[in-house]
């Protein structure tokens, strides 16, 4: 028994790291602590870091654990720490509108997880990391996956990434026009 | 090594493609640093001239990029990318001329104001020539980034914050959805591919049983258009995002990226997903009828002139789907870049009119339009030309656009759309009307008569004059539209 259900597991390890980090997400949304909100943000990252590694995307793992876990939720922390939020408390999760809005959710949600289980994903889940047959020449993708992915950044999605780096650019500079102390 | 150097090789190779936007991109990036260091503190409107000379420059460029291919071919340059391009610098220059006056009146001139500007017309330039919807994405979300900052520009503004937060929450909610779509997409095509061209061959070869995940991802894509175009129902930002921005900004969002966002959606819907027709144009066209109705009939109840043009502009973006839903994407395309074009003439001469009458942001009700042709006859009889091009009265400008629209979509063989496009056009010649009638036939409010800013009358002036230009020509038009698409 137990070990059917293990062996269920093993074979689903993506579905399982899918549903902590829907989990996590949902536990960042409804905690009325703030803090508590942040826990579930890095629960549900490091649950997308568990949901890259079961496509052996090792490298995207490893960047997503770096990043998020290791910066962005400190980050967060400082934030909460910093920001009084005692004084947004009073203020309820719902409103006159909620029931309306739940009911078009739970439409929505039904629709989409019928077309989930009606159509039920392919073969695409188990492809690793997927690279034009011309950038992954003399590559084994599955295997060399920083590789993969720089290839992937500088070759194949270059133009992208390069728009990519302009937007945080314009996230920086944005900042800074809204919170600036005096403007000329 | 030998990779290396191939990709140099295709670097070099495709850089021209991309001149207009590397310019921009530079000049923005100098003017942040260092050139806003040697600016003294209450100069920076110099930055203003920099900012036009720019856009004009990037204009001049694209009329020289060749045409082709690029980037592992997530960016294309063709005649609708370039004729598109043309639209957004124009609306960004014309941007910066109306951002004058009430930049000056706020001493709120800062050198981010215009970069910002200028980021959002290089992410345009990117999104009318995408060809790959990851890149369609990217380019789509540089746009959008920096409008909500430029929305809440005036931070001491209560309105102008909330109208920034709202958009900017909405946005990225819709942000979210376009690309739960796009991923939906990829992976029911095998999860190879994003370029439109080979999507489109992927798709039409994919099994009935995958049909149902194919519709839910194109669904999704359009639901993330419609909402950047602001359609109904994914409207409800509009209004009060066009309400609290700076109404130059307003001017601005109103013309440039509904401009790019149409080319986009027409690229995308058209060559990406031209293959399935059938299967979005039912959506497509419930959100063009009920985007007419609603914008027109919403319209109707304004009090301020700026929710007024923002309730018209949703009606506008439902005439433009029109476009959108024709099977003869050129003949689609090109009816839309005539209507933009017309449409950023009318809009950029109503905006100056409102911003002369505006001054520091109390007047811009349709009441203090009474009395206008007492007051100030030439600037009367310029929102008179204006506003009734924009009903499509003929023989004005604006009927010629709505003419090639509604022909094209009759040819295609939406009789019912075309005759609520009809019948809601007629709704909206009342209420633009009804301003003229207040210009016209009501007695100006006590007050001294506020003096004419010189770049505001030099773009009402250019926009009249253009309306009443394009009128003499307007059978022309379409022809016209056609050597440069």
């Amino acid at each position: 028994m137990v070990e059917t259900f293990l062996a269920f597991i093993g074979r689903n390890l993506f579905l399982v790291f899918g549903l902590m980090a829907v989990g996590g997400a949902l536990a960042l949304v409804f905690s009325k602590n703030a803090v508590h909100s942040v826990v579930g943000f890095l629960f549900s990252m490091l649950s997308v870091a568990g949901c890259y590694l079961c496509m052996s995307a090792e490298f995207l793992a490893v960047a997503q654990l770096l990043v998020y876990a290791g910066g962005i939720v400190v980050l967060f922390l400082f934030v909460v720490m910093l920001v009084e939020m005692t004084k947004f408390k009073e203020k309820g999760l719902f409103q006159s509108q909620t029931p309306y809005a739940l009911v078009a959710v739970a439409i929505g949600a039904a629709a989409i997880v019928g077309v989930f289980v009606s159509t039920w994903f392919t073969k695409s889940a188990d492809v690793a990391l997927t690279l034009d047959p011309g950038l992954a020449r003399g590559l084994d993708v599955a295997k060399e996956n920083s590789q993969a992915v720089s290839r992937g950044l500088f070759a194949g999605y270059l133009l992208p990434f390069e728009i990519l780096s302009v937007i945080l650019l314009v996230a920086l500079v944005g900042a800074v026009t809204l919170a600036k102390k005096e403007r000329v | 090594m030998s990779f290396a150097a191939g990709l140099w090789g295709t670097l070099v190779r495709d850089l021209p493609l991309i001149y207009p936007q590397l310019l921009i991109l530079v000049a923005a990036t100098v003017m942040l640093w260092p050139g806003d260091v040697f600016v003294p503190k209450g100069g920076k409107g110099q930055w203003a001239a920099v900012t036009v000379v720019v856009l004009a420059a990037a204009a001049f460029l694209v009329s020289r990029t060749p045409s082709g291919m690029g980037f592992s071919r997530m960016y294309q340059v063709d005649g609708i990318t370039r004729g598109f391009q043309y639209l957004c610098l124009a609306a960004g220059i014309i941007t910066v001329l109306l951002s004058q006056l009430q930049l000056n009146l706020h001493k709120d001139q800062s050198v981010e104001y215009y970069a910002l500007i200028l980021y959002s017309v290089t992410g345009m330039l990117f999104l009318v020539g995408a060809s790959d919807l990851v890149s369609v994405y990217f380019s789509l979300e540089l746009m959008a980034l920096c409008i909500y900052i430029l929305v809440a520009y005036f931070r001491e503004q209560e309105r102008s914050i909330e109208a920034g937060v709202k958009y900017f929450l909405l946005g990225a909610f819709s942000s979210g959805i376009l690309l739960f779509g796009i991923s939906l997409l990829f992976a029911a095509t095998g999860g190879v591919t994003t370029n439109l061209a080979d999507l489109n061959e992927k798709l039409a070869l994919l099994p009935a049983s995958s049909n149902l995940l194919v519709f839910l991802g194109i669904l999704m894509v359009l639901v993330g258009f419609c909402f950047k175009v602001a359609a109904v129902p994914f409207h409800m930002w509009s209004p009060d995002a066009y309400d609290g921005a700076p109404t130059a900004i307003t001017a601005f969002m109103s013309m440039a990226p509904k401009a790019a966002s149409l080319a986009a959606f027409a690229r995308v819907f058209g060559s990406g997903f031209g293959g399935l027709h059938a299967e979005w144009t039912a959506p497509l066209a419930f959100v063009a009828a009920a985007s007419m109705i609603l914008g027109n009939v919403a319209a109707l109840r304004q009090q301020t002139m700026k929710r007024l043009l923002a309730y018209s502009s949703i009606a506008h973006v439902g005439y433009m789907l029109l476009g959108v839903l024709s099977s003869n994407v050129p003949g689609g395309v090109q009816a839309i870049w005539l209507y933009m074009l017309t449409y950023l003439l009318m809009q950029s001469g109503a905006f100056g009119i409102i911003i002369y009458l505006q001054g520091k942001g109390e007047g811009e009700r349709i009441e203090d339009f009474r009395g206008l042709a007492r007051t100030r006859p030439v600037l009367a009889f310029a929102m008179m030309v204006i506003l009734l091009s924009l009903a499509g009265i003929p023989p004005l400008v604006g009927f010629f656009s709505k003419f090639y629209l509604f022909k094209l979509a009759i040819e295609q063989g939406h009789v019912t759309l075309t005759v609520i496009a009809l019948l809601t056009s007629a709704v909206a010649a009342y209420y633009y009307l009804a301003v003229v009638a207040a210009m016209y036939f009501k007695e100006p409010a006590e007050g001294e008569v506020k003096p004419v800013s010189g770049i505001t009358s030099l773009v009402v002036g250019m926009s009249c004059a253009l309306v009443l230009a394009g009128t003499l020509f307007g059978a022309y038009l379409l022809d016209w539209a056609g050597t440069i698409l």
